[in-house]
């Protein structure tokens, strides 16, 4: 689960971002919405620990990661959050599933190749585990994001316009394996978006105006 | 894990990395080679002199004197009186004195009149059979030995002076009785035997060649005579004498004073060879920041290479750091990528060197009889080498490594 209390940011002194508080459970959904220069994706980066808010407090199970130092930053995130970026990007030397290994080392030191294998299997995408990212079609790009950023099993899944590129059918495919895959591994999927075709599929949304 | 990553990334942008393996390979090749060369150039011209204090040749550049009498590689300064030069032998400041005569050649192999006293210098054994003791009793240095396929008991003839195309002696035999062991120096390229062999070979002669003619012994004796000759034998004109010399000043005033009361001269290798060393030098020298400047060269390509993909990397980088990399790890896949190479090219570099030298080595065997050994290891000078080649890596990875170090990674995946 993961919880926010009175977060505030600012890139520059006359522009300060009050981020709305939020809560999301285990294996449950939380939209967040808004216009383009609201600040979704630095909300994102806020949340993810890429970026450190000017105040307030961040919760993910019961570890307040603002007052963390960059280097546990770096370890918790690795462990405990994953992302899921608008547009993929990989390690363009290693295969897919290198790429799934290199995820879980950097954070844990193991490989973890099974898990890697299933994950892909889940996904779909077995077959394409010994290719280079970049023979991939974009949707299955993105479905190895998805792969990647569950990985170490993690608390909180974040997904900054994870279908904005993508054409419907994808677009639905993703955000179905993202929803399942989430409660499957007990993760608070929290999604950025402001891609209307998926808005009406959830209840819990909070807008950033 | 990191390591594996650099090794792949190097081999994702091939043509980048051959670039500047290449290069790397070039630069490490040529320093390998000069390192190489110079050491056991050294060796050899040094190991040669041990023992010699002065020459005493006819009178014409002491440079070649020295080339000639002592490393056989240039054509003698002419020919001494060989009763003359007793009167310097026989001086109490000498401590050993070894007298030569040029003779004929065997398929481009000197035939070299001298004493047993020769061998002892350079620390010959016998490896079979017995030293010579009669005229045209020969022994065989090891390396000739080998390549003629020669035995105890072999005879043949010698072409006159030191072309291999040179007129054959028919009337007399040179025959094998002895085989030198390897030691390393000139006298394994050398067949030994005594002076009147020398005298005997062209005494007879029909046709007298011109009087000082290089290279070439001849007497002026009676043409006729039949019994064997012996070193008593007066006015007979050998070659050189290496000398060995107790008195130190005398080493010094022999110089200057053997050219003034005689016809002969007296040089001193040591100092000669210093002099060849030291016109070497500046070529070696240039060579060396030739080398040095391609290194230099391979470094700024590797800089650019790495900076250039930096640029596409960022985004990688900062993924990498979303998935839990440290800072540091950023930085340690930029260095380890560089280092790679950097030890890659070494390697390469120093396989290189030992082609090139053995075919250097080939020619020179050829051409002077002096040959590189290319599996010699000089673990002080190639380690320095090694470690500057890192050195350039790491220079060449700083400023790209720490960009890596500094990545804002809110910033580059706000705009990827």
């Amino acid at each position: 689960m993961i919880s926010t209390k009175n977060i505030t940011f600012s890139y520059t002194k006359d522009q300060i971002f009050h981020m709305p508080d939020l809560y999301c459970e285990a294996g449950s959904t939380l939209l967040i919405t808004g216009d383009s220069g609201k600040g979704k994706t630095t909300y994102l980066h806020i949340l993810a620990g890429l970026l450190k808010p000017k105040t307030g407090e961040i919760e993910i199970d019961k570890t307040d990661i603002v007052s963390l130092s960059e280097k546990a930053t770096d370890k918790f995130r690795g462990k405990h959050i994953g992302v899921v970026f608008q547009k993929s990007h990989f390690i363009g030397a290693l295969t897919v599933l290198e790429n799934l290994e290199m995820a879980s080392w950097l954070a844990t030191g193991k490989k973890h190749t099974k898990r890697a294998r299933k994950l892909l299997e889940q996904l779909g995408i077995e077959n394409q585990a010994s290719k280079l990212p970049s023979q991939l079609s974009i949707g299955q790009q993105q479905r190895v994001s998805i792969a990647r950023a569950l990985m170490n099993e993690p608390k909180v899944l974040l997904a900054d316009e994870p279908t904005s590129s993508l054409d419907d059918k994808n677009a639905e495919k993703v955000i179905e394996l993202l929803t399942s895959l989430s409660k499957e591994y007990k993760a608070a999927l929290l999604i950025v978006t402001h891609d209307n075709r998926i808005k009406e599929r959830f209840i819990n949304k909070i807008t950033l105006i | 894990m990191i390591a594996k990553l650099a090794w792949k990334n190097i081999w994702f942008k091939p043509l980048n990395t051959i670039l500047s393996v290449v290069l790397l390979t070039s630069s490490v090749a040529i320093i390998t080679t000069l390192i190489l060369v110079e050491k056991q150039f050294e060796e050899k011209f040094t190991s040669n002199i041990e023992d010699v204090d002065l020459v005493l040749g006819a009178q014409g550049s002491p440079l070649q004197l020295i080339l000639s009498s002592v490393y056989q590689v240039d054509s003698p300064t002419g020919n001494i009186n060989y009763d003359s030069a007793k009167v310097w032998m026989n001086n109490p400041y000498v401590e050993k004195a070894i007298p030569l005569a040029f003779g004929d050649n065997y398929r481009g192999y000197k035939i070299l009149g001298t004493t047993h006293d020769y061998l002892v210098k350079y620390k010959a054994k016998l490896a079979e059979g017995k030293l010579f003791e009669k005229n045209f009793e020969v022994v065989v240095g090891s390396e000739i030995a080998q390549k003629l396929n020669l035995k105890i008991g072999d005879e043949f003839y010698g072409s006159h002076g030191d072309a291999e195309e040179g007129e054959v002696h028919e009337n007399y035999a040179y025959k094998v009785v002895g085989i030198a062991s390897k030691t390393g120096k000139v006298v394994d390229n050398l067949i030994l035997c005594t002076i009147p062999t020398v005298w005997q070979m062209h005494h007879g002669h029909e046709e007298i060649p011109a009087h000082g003619e290089e290279g070439h012994i001849h007497e002026e004796g009676d043409e006729h005579q039949k019994a064997d000759l012996t070193l008593d034998e007066p006015n007979m004109e050998i070659t050189a004498v290496l000398l060995k010399i107790r008195n130190q000043m005398a080493k010094l005033t022999w110089q200057r004073v053997v050219p003034q009361n005689t016809k002969m001269q007296a040089a001193s290798p040591a100092f000669e060879v210093n002099r060849l060393f030291g016109l070497f030098g500046i070529g070696v020298t240039a060579l060396q920041y030739l080398a040095y400047g391609i290194m230099l060269i391979s470094g700024i390509s590797i800089f650019i290479a790495l900076f250039n993909t930096l640029k596409e990397r960022k985004v990688e980088f900062a993924l990498m750091r979303v998935n839990g990399a440290r800072r540091f790890q950023l930085l340690k896949v930029v260095m380890i990528e560089s280092l790679l190479l950097c030890v890659v090219g070494f390697i390469f570099g120093t396989i290189l060197g030992r082609v090139a030298l053995s075919m250097l080595s080939n020619s020179s065997e050829e051409d002077f009889k002096m040959s590189f050994n290319p599996y010699e290891f000089l673990w002080q000078k190639e380690g320095a080498l090694f470690l500057v080649t890192l050195f350039v890596g790491f220079i060449a990875a700083l400023i790209p490594a720490v960009k890596a170090y500094n990545l804002n990674i809110s910033k580059t995946l706000a705009n990827a």
